[in-house]
């Protein structure tokens, strides 16, 4: 079974990057809706210009509504020019309510409210990028209409085993609504998005809620993300519980699963060793493998190598000492044999292993801190662009392993990963491998 | 006014560095602070003739030290932890014995540092980084 490839649209300075390796590597774009709001002239372009083998679906993004309001505003508290035009669009009861008190249940107590919150909820995913996109000029070299969205997202909200009881209802009728209206064959697929706390994970009544009440819609598939939920440090419990929760919602194969934020224990999952138990994961360019649900600052960015036998990124200076632990950096070709041999390091390498060091290259700013002026180093553009690249060629690898390879194979792939790092990384650095097979094979 | 916690350790902080400064030109070293290197910044690096000495100050909390220390084994020559507790545990001098550190304790009120355990020579330097560090670090003035 194929694995759907998606990837996370979040900046502009990142569209390139949906051609790379190559054009058509990926299934499809998901792009925030209060993106599509604030920019839809050059969201259109994008979808148009880079991704035409491609398709899309806009995470409507509604449960940003249902937080306290300082997650959403600017530093005058003010609501982010984004989510205002994003409130406009869905209308009440959160045109009201933005930026000032949270969405809560009781606002959709009347069910009308509800049925025509999520009737605009959908028209927009359905048209306003694609008004945008027909008026395009890209659109002049477009044989075919306009496509619309792989699937429209019913409007969904976070749910955690306090929040669950009293947000479902909420989210199944809307999904319902959704599936009598749009669900009619021949126009786009109909998801929910299942935005879990990582503590319904381990819980198994809140999972059976969950599962069985979206059973009850016509529902084309979801997109699931659980989180914060990094998968490298995940508990054997909550990787055992994503995957028991993805395979209930997927429903033998009948409903697609894309995890919204995965890495390759997801891959895994979705592919061969996994039975498939998600249809598709996507990721951003720059990582995303995890995030929160209420977003957090980002602090200062340091550059990070992906290490493809620990399928996971770490800080330069920590990919430094490990390979030079393990005498990867003697040469090119020690480096290729033992680390990796992707396009994108051969390039870099040119055949000197001193080259590594362009995958750290910073520069130096001095910034005004609390206690006077200090020095910090930043990533360069082009070293960003490296690790960058780097990491989405492995990326495509992975998802093809997954996909191709045999469970013997696969689980061998990951004990070579302990052996050939357990030395330099500690036992807890490969730790997360033994995690990954131990749940994937009980 | 009241002075914050984060304050005052900064200050104190300050204090043991000041003290490292005089103690290393003393030895005969020129003295850069806060160099950074792959990301993280050493709080001291003293130079001699061509060797380089990290030094990593900390108040109290000698094992954020010695985790800091790993970076600097790509490009330092000597690696050290200065730490400004009246008492050095076994535990740290133990750690720091293994992993070929020197260890400096620091009076933070007088300014006085003393070596408790002077380094060993690191032969893990990279040399390829550590070219990129002394380039960086021609942009950083003296302290001294």
């Amino acid at each position: 079974m194929p694995i759907d490839h998606w990837m996370m649209f979040s900046t502009f300075a990142e569209q390139r990057h949906f051609e790379y390796p190559e054009k058509g590597t990926y299934q499809g774009v998901v792009i925030n809706a209060n993106m599509a709001a604030y920019a839809p002239a050059g969201l259109a372009a994008f979808l148009l210009e880079k991704t035409a083998t491609a398709t899309y679906i806009i995470d409507p993004l509604t449960h940003a509504f249902q937080h306290d309001p300082e997650a959403i505003c600017n530093s005058e508290g003010e609501p982010k020019s984004s989510i205002k035009g994003l409130a406009e669009a869905y209308g009440e009861p959160i045109s009201t309510l933005v930026g000032s008190r949270p969405l809560l249940p009781k606002h959709f107590e009347d069910r009308k409210v509800l049925g025509a919150f999520t009737e605009r909820c959908v028209e927009f995913q359905l048209d306003h990028l694609r008004s945008f996109m027909k008026e395009a000029d890209a659109a002049k070299y477009v044989d075919d209409e306009i496509k619309p969205p792989y699937a429209v997202v019913v409007p969904y909200f976070f749910l955690t085993e306090t929040t669950y009881a009293d947000w479902l209802p909420i989210c199944i009728d809307a999904a319902k609504q959704t599936c009598a209206n749009v669900g009619d064959g021949g126009g786009p697929k109909v998801f929910t998005a299942v935005v879990v706390s990582q503590g319904i994970l381990l819980d198994d009544s809140a999972q059976e809620a969950i599962s069985d009440g979206f059973s009850s819609a016509a529902l084309d598939g979801y997109l699931l993300w659980v989180d914060d939920l990094d998968e490298k440090s995940a508990s054997k419990g909550e990787l055992a519980g994503l995957l028991k929760l993805a395979r209930r919602l997927r429903a033998d194969g009948r409903r697609e699963v894309i995890n919204l934020h995965g890495g390759y224990f997801s891959i895994l999952a979705a592919g061969v060793l996994g039975k498939s138990a998600l249809s598709g994961v996507t990721h951003a360019p720059e990582f995303g493998e995890f995030r929160s649900v209420v977003p957090v600052g980002g602090g200062i960015p340091i550059a990070r190598y992906y290490i493809p036998s620990l399928h996971t990124r770490v800080r330069y200076r920590d990919a430094l000492r490990m390979f030079t632990a393990k005498d990867s950096l003697h040469s090119a070709a020690s480096f290729h044999e033992g680390v990796c041999d992707c396009e994108k390091c051969k390039e870099v390498l040119a055949n000197d292993a001193a080259n590594f060091t362009l995958f750290g290259e910073s520069t130096v700013k001095s910034v005004r801190r609390k206690h006077g002026i200090a020095r910090i180093e930043f990533p360069t553009t082009e070293a960003k662009r490296r690790c960058l690249c780097h990491y989405l060629q492995k990326k495509r690898i992975e998802y093809q392993f997954a996909e191709t390879a045999s469970d013997k194979q696969l689980l061998s792939d990951l004990d070579s990963g302990i052996q050939a790092y357990q030395d330099v990384a500690g036992l807890e650095g490969v730790a997360h491998l033994q995690r990954w097979k131990d749940t994937l094979t009980a | 006014m009241k002075t914050s916690r984060s304050e005052t350790a900064s200050a104190s902080e300050a204090r043991v560095v000041g003290g490292l400064v005089r103690f290393f030109t003393g030895e005969g070293y020129r003295v850069r602070l806060e160099v950074p290197n792959m990301g993280q910044s050493a709080d001291v690096v003293a130079s001699r003739s061509r060797w380089l000495t990290f030094v990593e100050a900390k108040r109290h909390d000698w094992r954020r030290a010695l985790r800091q220390c790993q970076a600097h084994q790509a490009v330092a020559d000597y690696i050290c932890v200065a730490i400004s507790l009246r008492s050095v545990s076994n535990a740290l001098l133990q750690e720091a014995k293994d992993a070929g550190y020197g260890l400096i304790r620091c009076d933070p009120a007088l300014q006085i540092c003393e070596w408790v355990l002077q380094p060993s020579r690191n032969t893990k330097v990279w040399p390829p980084q550590r070219r990129r560090l002394m380039a960086a670090m021609k942009a950083i003035d003296y302290a001294d």
